[in-house]
């Protein structure tokens, strides 16, 4: 029963960061490329195995061994959605390896070594069924996060490692007390096992303060709007591929623990789903990040800047349509994981040969790029529009369904869609005006002051990083069914308890219960 | 008699090593200086080597005739627990320079034998803690393993910041001895003898403690207080921390703090007649202390510009952690909860000790300044870029601070893992929130520490490096490597390997009553 392949996706960084570490400098880069190519073909083998219409856990992996007194236990598996945060993470690493490939000079070797940890941490966070487990990964990707900030970032590095680190683990410090609660309550730390606890026995109020632990921990990750402060810094000082993993996966796990612990622990019960005022808040909670990222993304002239706070605004979609709590709704949240995960990745990666290429991110003293570098043109616009949601690119699908998601729940309304749907056209507004600004209009780079011939357009080893993620982002644009109904299982399961009431009610529109796949499939 | 010598065979072994070093300490010779520290370490590996047969093994040894030893897991855990980092604190005051009259952070002169001497001293007072079985017997622990703390921080360095904190660890440790006393008379007072399993009986189970007991109890927790570095009896604790050398501010960090630790809660014990309960003034009287003991440390270690300052702030706080654990032991009458309160301090302290010898570790290795001669590093310049020029010793570093903040893969998020546990159990959810608060504010100063060695750029400043070679003491730091090494494996080993942190836990949870319960068979036969 216990299949070797998720321990072996957990290893293989985990021992090549560790191998990585002891080897000579020269070879530290190819040997990262290797380990996390490697662990993406153990992602790409999980993939082909996985038995899709399957809405369990597959993979699982127990070992009586690895067990700590008290009912954790180091347990494994992963059902449709972990498997697509999986994926997304092992797409992004080798790719933002490769984007590390020239500009990483000083202490490579460490670098590459932070980069795997990294990687098996936070894909131990998507393949734990065990809560304890789960915290022990979510906190373990702060440590080779705030040392690849610190080390190798920008300017600002040390107050922006040191304030992400601490933002975060002030937040999950309350995530783990809530984690110990209900472990010791349930007597087992099994997430399921912990679900069916809190769904049948939680009391109001201790239902009420657990789901303000853990929301504490998870919102401060996501990041909703007023703890987000620590983002726009971390994703502006980071280097290219930490501010890649920061918004492509790091912040996921935010996301992936409110969907995975703090909904089906904190806001569904047996037969109801508790707190709607809470539910109520965080929508406006979502929905001012939405909007006041997308104001304050506009008047940024640092484009990374931009980008980090246009993630605030993006996160904001994908928690209001988790919240939500409708098919549509969770399933739009968990593409727009992926969607966001690949398109602000791919944002982030064309920033950062721009940079390297100027030395500036500075939309003042940049312009008409596109006379120059027509191929990172092509690309950044590409994955602009991706980002703004164009019908066709993956972004549309997912923001399309986290607010049809919002307007058709019992729990949020018109009100919330509205605005959110405000959010795409500020959306619009501030990624187009970063093109305009950058790639379009005059010819306009900063002064060499004679240092270096003029850079020319990105190379291959450039292109060759951009287009599996902008084939990703053509392919989950035209074809999102196939993930949608993939997960399909696992969100119903997420969301039982709701189905179950709406039914009681006769709800007969079964509001919410169409697949979202078929949705996506109509013309 | 046999019984007797049997049960304090450890402590007579640390005792007559440690005459015998006082002794060759009249030898001016540098060969007996080098011989010291070996002498020491294999008087402590015999001692807990003595206590390792009998684990598992469910015998107690106990002195049957006068009834005033009584060695039980827990004191046999405790025991274990003092000697193997006992041998680490050792390597950490390694006289390593070439005359062998000190180290890289501590310089002792021609003392070097006396030192070790009073080191086995300080750690057989633990012992006898841990085996008291009598409230005299306790008392001399207490100050055994604190005297010889005031002698150590004042031959430590011949600098006067050191005779100044010698001066003051003394005097304030002589009122809260005197304190202490004066708890243990009204004790014995009220209770006609100085045996704790008879003070445990003559307690009235029904009426609880008496007015006049409950003022010992109050002043005893004041005398432990001091040891334990509890706020407000904490004031010493940055003056010392900071005028002793590195080596003996890492033993001040561990010795007097297990020692208060251990005596509070056989007091403790006995005065509740082995149910843990007690008057409930007594248990807010603890809550309190916790939370001011947890946040003050914590908030006053933001502040810190001197690191060994900064480390005596995080003791505090961690002796606050481990009074929730205290707290939640008190504050319940199950008896599965009391017995995981205490397996959590057990493991805590064992935590607590191994993480904070490799941090001072690290901190001896690193060099101080020039003009600040017989010191390591001592403020953030100091060790300012030092994690890139050594990058193990800075990962070490990082390890033990990552650690004292209690994140994963280290024995200190377990520590607070099973701190938290009990508290839960106990239903003390203010103190956990408290406490998980008080987590997130050390992380702030302990990131300052890998902030600078890791992160900042500035060039250190006018320190060894820029010394003329011919000036710099030569220093062979192998033993303070090796002591830094295993902690550091231990507290990753530990963190990393659920099978041993288990197995660390169960031990733990064996030594997890202090005494069989006082009406138990065993303690009967102990009464014959």
């Amino acid at each position: 029963m216990n299949s070797p392949l998720l321990i072996l996706l957990l290893l293989i960084p985990a021992a090549g960061a560790l191998i990585g570490a002891l080897l000579p400098i020269a070879a530290a880069r190819s040997w990262a490329l290797l380990i996390s190519v490697a662990t993406l073909l153990v992602g790409i083998v999980i993939a082909c195995e996985f038995q899709y219409g399957f809405s369990g856990f597959q993979f699982t992996f127990d070992n009586p061994h690895l067990a700590l007194p008290f009912g954790s236990s180091f347990s494994l598996g992963i059902d449709s959605i972990a498997l697509w945060l999986v994926l997304l993470t092992v797409l992004l690493m080798p790719l933002s390896i490769a984007a590390s490939w020239e500009v990483i000079k000083d202490r490579p070797r460490e670098y590459y070594s932070w980069m795997l940890l990294l990687q098996a941490a936070m894909l131990g966070v998507f393949v734990t069924r065990d809560i304890l487990v789960f915290y022990i990964f979510f906190e373990l990707t702060l440590v080779p996060m705030f040392f690849i900030i610190g080390i190798w970032g920008g300017p600002e590095r040390r107050g922006a490692a040191g304030k992400f680190f601490l933002f975060t683990f002030t937040g999950s410090v309350f995530t783990l007390a809530a984690a110990i609660y209900l472990g010791y309550h349930a007597g087992t730390f099994d997430i399921a096992a912990i679900v069916d606890y809190a769904r049948s026995s939680l009391t109001d109020s201790e239902r009420f303060w657990v789901l303000l632990a853990l929301l504490a921990g998870f919102s401060v990750k996501v990041p909703l709007f007023p703890v987000h402060t620590w983002l726009p810094l971390a994703h502006t000082e980071a280097p290219t591929a930490g501010s890649v993993i920061l918004a492509g996966v790091l912040l996921k796990l935010g996301t992936y623990g409110l969907l995975r612990l703090a909904l089906p622990i904190g806001i569904l019960t047996a037969n109801s789903v508790a707190f709607p005022h809470v539910i109520h808040f965080l929508g406006w909670l979502c929905v001012i990040g939405v909007i006041y990222g997308a104001l304050v993304a506009w008047v940024q002239q640092d484009v990374k800047k931009l980008v980090a706070y246009s993630s605030v605004s993006h996160l904001g979609f994908c928690v209001l349509g988790m919240i939500a709590l409708n098919t549509y709704g969770i399933e739009g949240s968990v593409l727009y994981m992926i969607n966001h995960g690949l398109s602000t990745g791919a944002l982030f990666l064309v920033i950062g040969m721009i940079y390297d290429r100027y030395h500036t991110r500075d939309i003042k003293q940049l312009s008409g790029l596109a006379r120059r570098m027509p191929i990172l043109a092509f690309f950044f616009v590409l994955f602009t529009l991706a980002s703004i949601g164009l019908p066709g690119l993956n972004g549309f699908v997912s923001e399309f369904l986290t607010i049809l998601g919002a307007f058709t729940s019992q729990y949020l309304g018109i009100g919330f869609g509205t605005f959110a749907a405000l959010g795409i056209i500020l959306g619009a507004v501030y990624m187009l005006h970063m093109v305009a600004c950058i790639i379009f209009g005059p010819l306009k780079t900063p002064d060499l002051h004679g240092h270096g011939e003029v850079p020319g357009d990105i190379g291959k080893r450039e292109i060759a990083i951009l287009v599996p993620l902008a084939l990703a982002v053509v392919l989950l644009g035209v074809y999102p069914s196939g993930v949608l109904r993939s997960m399909n299982d696992a969100v119903t399961r997420i969301e039982q308890p709701i189905a179950q009431l709406q039914q009681f009610n006769g709800g007969a529109q079964h509001r919410g219960l169409i697949p979202a796949a078929e949705l996506a499939l109509k013309p | 008699m046999n019984d007797l010598l049997r049960a304090m065979f450890p402590e007579i072994v640390l005792c007559a090593v440690a005459c015998v070093l006082l002794l060759m300490g009249v030898s001016m010779k540098a060969a007996t200086r080098r011989a010291a520290p070996v002498l020491a370490i294999l008087a402590l590996l015999v001692a807990g080597a003595s206590q390792l047969s009998m684990i598992g093994g469910s015998a107690p040894r106990l002195d049957l005739r006068w009834n005033s030893v009584r060695i039980y897991e827990f004191a046999r855990y405790v025991k274990l627990l003092s000697s193997a980092i006992g041998v680490l604190l050792v390597l950490l005051a390694w006289p390593s320079n070439s005359d062998a009259t000190g180290g890289p952070a501590h310089h002792f002169g021609t003392e070097a034998a006396e030192f070790f001497g009073l080191m086995l001293l300080s750690i057989a007072g633990i012992f006898l803690v841990a085996g008291a079985n009598d409230i005299m017997l306790l008392f001399l622990g207490i100050e055994l393993a604190s005297i010889p703390t005031y002698i150590m921080v004042s031959i430590s360095a011949p600098r006067a910041i050191a005779q100044e904190a010698g001066v003051k660890y003394f005097f304030l440790g002589a009122m809260a001895a005197a304190l202490m006393l004066f708890g243990f008379s009204y004790l014995f007072g009220t209770t006609g003898t100085t045996r704790l399993d008879l003070i445990a009986q003559r307690i009235n189970p029904i009426t609880g403690l008496t007015s006049w007991q409950l003022l010992a109890v109050v002043l005893l927790i004041v005398g432990f207080a001091f040891k334990m570095a509890v706020v407000p009896l904490h004031f010493y604790a940055g003056d010392v921390y900071q005028g002793a050398a590195t080596p003996v501010t890492a033993f001040l960090s561990f010795v007097p703090k297990i020692s208060g630790f251990v005596a509070l809660l056989k007091v403790l014990f006995a005065v509740t007649a082995g149910t843990w309960h007690i008057a409930p003034q007594i248990v807010k009287l603890l809550w309190v202390l916790a939370v001011l003991t947890m946040s003050v440390g914590n908030v006053l270690g933001l502040v810190q510009v001197n690191i060994k300052r900064l480390f005596a702030y995080s003791s505090i706080a961690h002796s606050g952690y481990m009074l929730v654990g205290v707290t939640a032991l008190i504050s319940t009458t199950n008896y599965e909860v009391q017995s995981t309160a205490l397996q959590g301090i057990l493991f805590y302290l064992t935590a607590y000790g191994l993480m904070n010898v490799a941090a001072f570790g690290v901190l001896i290795l690193l060099p101080g300044r020039l003009n600040q001669p017989f010191t390591s590093a001592e403020t953030f310049d100091d060790i300012a870029g030092a994690g890139r020029e050594h990058t193990l010793l800075g990962l070490a570093m990082a390890v033990s601070c990552f650690s004292l903040i209690g994140i994963p893969l280290t024995i200190g998020f377990f520590g607070k893992f099973f701190l938290i546990l009990p508290a839960w159990k106990a239903n003390l959810t203010w103190l956990v929130v408290i406490l998980v608060i008080n987590a997130a504010v050390s992380a702030g100063y302990y990131l300052r520490i890998v902030g600078s060695m890791f992160l900042s750029t500035e060039t250190p400043g006018p320190r060894f490096r820029q010394q003329p070679a011919s000036d710099k003491p030569v220093h062979h730091p192998m033993p303070v490597l090796v002591s830094v090494g295993i902690s550091m494996a231990a507290v990753l080993w530990f963190g990393i390997v659920f099978p041993a942190t288990s197995r660390l836990v169960t031990r733990a949870a064996t030594a997890a009553h202090i005494e069989p319960a006082v009406n138990s068979p065993v303690a009967a036969v102990s009464q014959r």
